[in-house]
């Protein structure tokens, strides 16, 4: 197959349903490392009003990369301050997704590198990157990319036998 | 009972188990040395022996001299997906590597230890693996399920200095293409650009796939389909292929180049050639979607016990070439015609290696070999009779790896050639000899 020309941009509200089916992909993509990662039924609904707050804030960033008309790859990166730790303004990639076709270019690279330049120009310092724990595609990706890990997060759901005891909190 | 009872498929079990109890299995280690009285135990075992494990101490390359590894390899299996059984476990698969290691001997002249293993995890087959390379000069994987099967392959190929096999996928794959290679002369063909479909993606059709393009099919003109349709890159599972089944996803990504999607009808509108490998039949598909395909279409139907159409059905509806995977029809797609000249062939060179370009060789020449006797629809392919053909393919997979670089031993080639012949010969005087003294004997009433 001829490689695609792409073209990285901001999204807007027009892209909302291009990105809202890459977003059901990644979704449901983070449940086969992890069942904790098991997408809601209602998944389709939930990325498309997930994709529309995201337009209208201004503390999130979403690049697409289109080919032609069709999305083929976008990045998602939120901002927050760190009440606690230097350097405080952070930026925390919360989604990133390429679709298959696209993958063995270096369109994550350029996904990545386009976002790092936006966070720049927003005055974030820290960048960090959040995705299933088991993803070894991502840790590797990321690792390649200068990153390191930072923060661990562990998980536990309750029991479904579980007896609630009386609380006093 | 007669040669025809024992052909009698109905009869074969019966026989199977009674012969089964009978001999206690099939393969039992001969010596290969004269033990005349005790003394030569001197030579054969201590103090003499010291001498011949300090030459290899010093020299590890001399064990494919000084002893029984250059002739022998390793039948692997941890049973999990015992021909057509599924998941039976080490124990009852051990009936089939014993089968499979009398053939590695009787056609071709190997001693192939069978060893039914009790670890199934991927890391714990790669590191038993590993851990016998010194012992042997070869590993045949057998019977392992897929995607693991894939993954085992791929890593311990790269990490091993000796050859890696694993026949329910190399083994289809190149007795496949040297079928095809015959059936595309036949119907005035070539691999680059006849449009291939490859029903069914398991172990053996992934293979095929992936060996016809290193044979030289553009990828794009292959088109296979599992048990949800037509791979390529839009269907809704391909991240979880990625994740699941990298082997199916890299192909997803590679093959379709016109991206069609869908199922068999799809696929098959337009197309030159098919390939099944995927669940038994009869009428395992709708036989009038052969009506779809190009004139004087190819078709492989490779399921066993029953191949997914008939094979009069195929030629019915048009099909020019028909191949089964079953010996009562013609062109028999048989691994037998590979494996034992295959193995032949790296451990007369002591190949580090098994590669596509190997396999290619090798089917290669089993097809001339075909040939060579007149091509037509029935006979695309040897079939296990031509005993001639081991030790051709043998010296062609010798000679490939010679060329590669990869053998550790360089022969000419009418050395290759008479060096596999003998072997094999000898091996074939052995059994025949063992039988006429009685050592292997034959149960009373057969």
């Amino acid at each position: 197959m001829a490689k695609s020309v792409y073209v990285i941009r901001k999204a807007d509200v027009d892209d909302i349903r291009g990105i809202s089916e890459l977003l059901v992909r990644l979704k449901k993509l983070n449940g086969e490392f992890d069942p904790m990662f098991k997408v809601v039924s209602n998944v389709i609904e939930k990325a498309e009003s997930y994709a529309r707050e995201t337009m209208g804030s201004d503390k999130d960033i979403v690049l697409v990369a289109k080919v032609e008309k069709k999305i083929v790859g976008l990045i998602k990166a939120v901002l927050k301050d760190r009440r606690f730790y230097e350097p405080v303004i952070q930026g925390i990639i919360v989604d990133l997704y390429v679709l298959p076709e696209n993958r063995r270019g270096k369109l994550g690279e350029d996904l990545l590198n386009s976002m790092m330049n936006a966070l720049k120009q927003r005055g974030v310092e820290i960048v960090t990157a959040e995705f299933p724990t088991q993803n070894t595609l991502a840790i590797n990706f990321y690792q390649k990319q200068g990153f390191r890990a930072l923060v661990s997060t562990f998980a536990k759901t309750f029991p479904n036998d579980l007896i609630l005891k009386k609380s006093d909190y | 009972m007669s040669k025809d009872e024992r052909k009698d498929s109905s009869k074969v079990s019966e026989l199977a188990i009674k012969y089964a109890s009978f001999y206690g299995g099939k393969v039992e280690i001969a010596p290969k040395v004269p033990v005349r009285d005790l003394s030569d135990f001197s030579v054969w075992y201590t103090p003499g022996v010291a001498a011949v494990s300090s030459a290899i101490y010093k020299d590890k390359s001399l064990s494919f001299e000084y002893t029984g590894r250059r002739n022998t390899i390793a039948i692997i299996t941890d049973g999990s997906r015992v021909l057509g059984l599924g998941n039976i476990g080490p124990e009852a698969a051990t009936p089939v590597m014993e089968g499979k290691s009398l053939i590695f001997k009787f056609l071709g002249g190997i001693d192939a230890i069978p060893l039914s293993i009790g670890v199934h995890k991927i890391d714990e087959i790669i590191q038993f693996v590993k851990a016998l390379e010194p012992a042997f000069a070869g590993i045949n994987l057998e019977d392992i399920s897929s995607p693991k099967c894939f993954e085992i392959l791929d890593v311990l190929r790269k990490s091993l200095d000796i050859p890696v096999w694993h026949d329910d996928q190399q083994g289809t794959a190149g007795v496949t293409l040297a079928g095809l290679i015959n059936a595309l002369k036949l119907t005035g063909r070539s691999l680059n650009g006849t449009q291939i479909v490859l029903y069914g993606a398991g172990a053996a059709n992934i293979a095929t796939a992936r060996l016809l393009i290193v044979a030289g099919c553009d990828p794009g003109d292959i088109i296979l389909l599992d048990s949800k349709g037509i791979l390529h890159p839009e269907r809704d599972d391909i991240d979880e292929l990625s994740v699941k089944h990298k082997t199916k996803y890299d192909l997803a990504i590679k093959t379709n180049g016109n991206r069609k999607s869908g199922g068999l009808s799809e696929a098959l509108n337009g197309a030159d050639v098919l390939i099944a490998a995927s669940h038994p039949g009869p009428s395992a598909f709708d036989k009038d979607l052969i009506l779809t395909m190009n004139k004087e279409p190819i078709v492989f139907l490779l399921a066993n016990p029953v191949p997914e159409l008939w094979p009069s059905e195929a030629e019915q509806n048009g099909a020019k070439v028909v191949a089964t995977g079953r010996s009562d029809f013609p062109n028999q797609v048989n691994n037998s015609l590979l494996f034992p000249a295959i193995f032949r062939g790296v451990l007369d060179v002591r190949a580090r290696a098994i590669t596509d370009e190997m396999v290619i060789a090798a089917s290669e020449e089993i097809a001339k070999f075909a040939e060579e006797s007149g091509l037509s629809s029935t006979h695309i392919l040897p079939t296990m009779l031509d005993l001639e053909v081991y030790a051709r393919v043998a010296s062609k997979v010798g000679e490939k790896a010679i060329e590669l670089g990869l053998a550790r031993k360089n022969l000419s080639t009418d050395e290759l050639r008479l060096t596999a012949s003998r072997i094999i010969k000898r091996s074939r005087k052995f059994m025949s000899s063992m039988i006429e003294n009685k050592l292997i004997e034959i149960p009373e009433g057969s």
